[in-house]
């Protein structure tokens, strides 16, 4: 893409968001847990989202390039949660404060994001691309691993799924 | 075996693909947005009354300075009536920012059309508050110039300008992130709604 004025940016952004937020939503449910975690790390991704619309070059799709930018600022996001308490003034973050939709809660679904939340960072992200459909290759590009590491991570993160299915 | 159920597993996850996960919580956001304003609010208020003071001050001093010398300047009368005009400018622009903010309603969405509002106003504020250093700089070195002053002298006050006109090109960013960052987020909740 060549250089965007700040109007044509903010239409960008606007229609990626109302077009794929779900697809934001469902990382943000996979790697913050508690409400307010959640709504930090939504305003994160928003941010990075927004600062990425210059760079974008439509040579992937919208949505790999929001899962790419999605899973990274959220595994960075994790590291660095580890690495601070929650106490300090993240004020300046604050964009959008988010509360649960009032849909009834589908407790299959509730029990797929808890199996998910388990995960470490790496095997979190894959499970979301695959759930959502992306290829070994399209995995391999947003994360930086190899196409045949993708695929050993993949069985082994099937198994390990499969096996709790049959255990619950 | 493992195939088929994972089939199940992706059937699940679809299933959330059309509802939403989270909605915004329009409370906590309005009380957020109000913050903000007042935020800017604030800072536009004491930029004004800065820019209307330190400029009719500044001039002022500057007339009568010169006024009393044994050797008044050409240079130096400019400058003080430029400064005087500046802080009418000044003056004007904040009673017609008074004036414009009555169209404003008390919902969520004005009141971050108001907050963006003055946060442009005060991104320009500031970026002619930076200009407006040039020709006073310029006519402050040709006052000293007149006045045949130590070259020494000449050279510190312009150090003191260029240092001036980059703390105010920092000053000036800070009011441009503040206003990008209500436009992200005006852009956000007409995504959402």
């Amino acid at each position: 893409m060549d250089e965007v004025t700040e109007k044509e940016q903010q239409h960008i952004f606007e229609s990626w968001l109302s077009q794929h937020k779900g697809l934001l939503f469902k990382i943000v449910r996979s790697y913050a847990f508690t409400a307010m975690d959640q709504d930090d790390l939504f305003q994160e991704i928003i941010i990075q989202v927004w600062r990425s619309v210059p760079s974008f070059r439509q040579e992937s799709a919208v949505t790999t390039w929001l899962y790419r930018i999605a899973l990274n600022t959220s595994i960075k996001w994790t590291t660095k949660e580890r690495k601070h308490s929650r106490t300090e003034n993240r004020e300046h973050l604050q964009y959008l404060l988010l509360q649960e939709s009032k849909t009834p809660a589908d407790e299959r679904l509730d029990w797929l994001y808890e199996q998910i939340n388990q995960l470490d960072e790496i095997d979190r992200s894959l499970t979301l691309l695959l759930l959502d459909g992306f290829s070994y290759k399209e995995m391999a590009g947003i994360l930086g691993i190899t196409e045949s590491n993708v695929g050993v991570k993949i069985t082994r993160i099937k198994k390990v799924l499969i096996t709790k299915i049959q255990k619950g | 075996m493992i195939t088929m159920e994972f089939e199940e597993l992706q059937k699940i996850w679809d299933s959330q693909n059309n509802t939403p996960l989270y909605a915004i919580d329009e409370n906590a956001l309005h009380n957020r947005i109000l913050t903000k304003k007042r935020q800017t609010g604030h800072i536009t208020n004491v930029s004004e009354w800065l820019s209307i003071v330190v400029n009719l001050c500044s001039g002022g001093f500057v007339l009568a300075i010169n006024y009393s010398s044994t050797r008044p300047g050409l240079a130096m009368y400019l400058l003080a009536a430029w400064m005087v005009l500046v802080s009418l400018y000044a003056l004007t622009s904040r009673i017609r920012r008074i004036t414009r903010e009555h169209q404003f309603n008390r919902t969520l969405k004005e009141d971050l059309n108001h907050a963006i509002a003055m946060a442009t106003y005060q991104v320009r504020l500031s970026r002619l508050m930076r200009w407006n250093m040039v020709p006073i700089a310029a006519l402050c070195l040709i006052g000293m110039w007149e006045a045949e002053k130590n070259g020494w002298i000449f050279l510190l006050t312009l150090g003191f300008f260029a240092m001036a006109y980059y703390a105010s090109g920092w000053e000036h960013s800070i009011y441009q992130g503040k206003k990008k960052e209500l436009e992200v987020l005006k852009a956000k909740l007409e995504a959402q709604q």
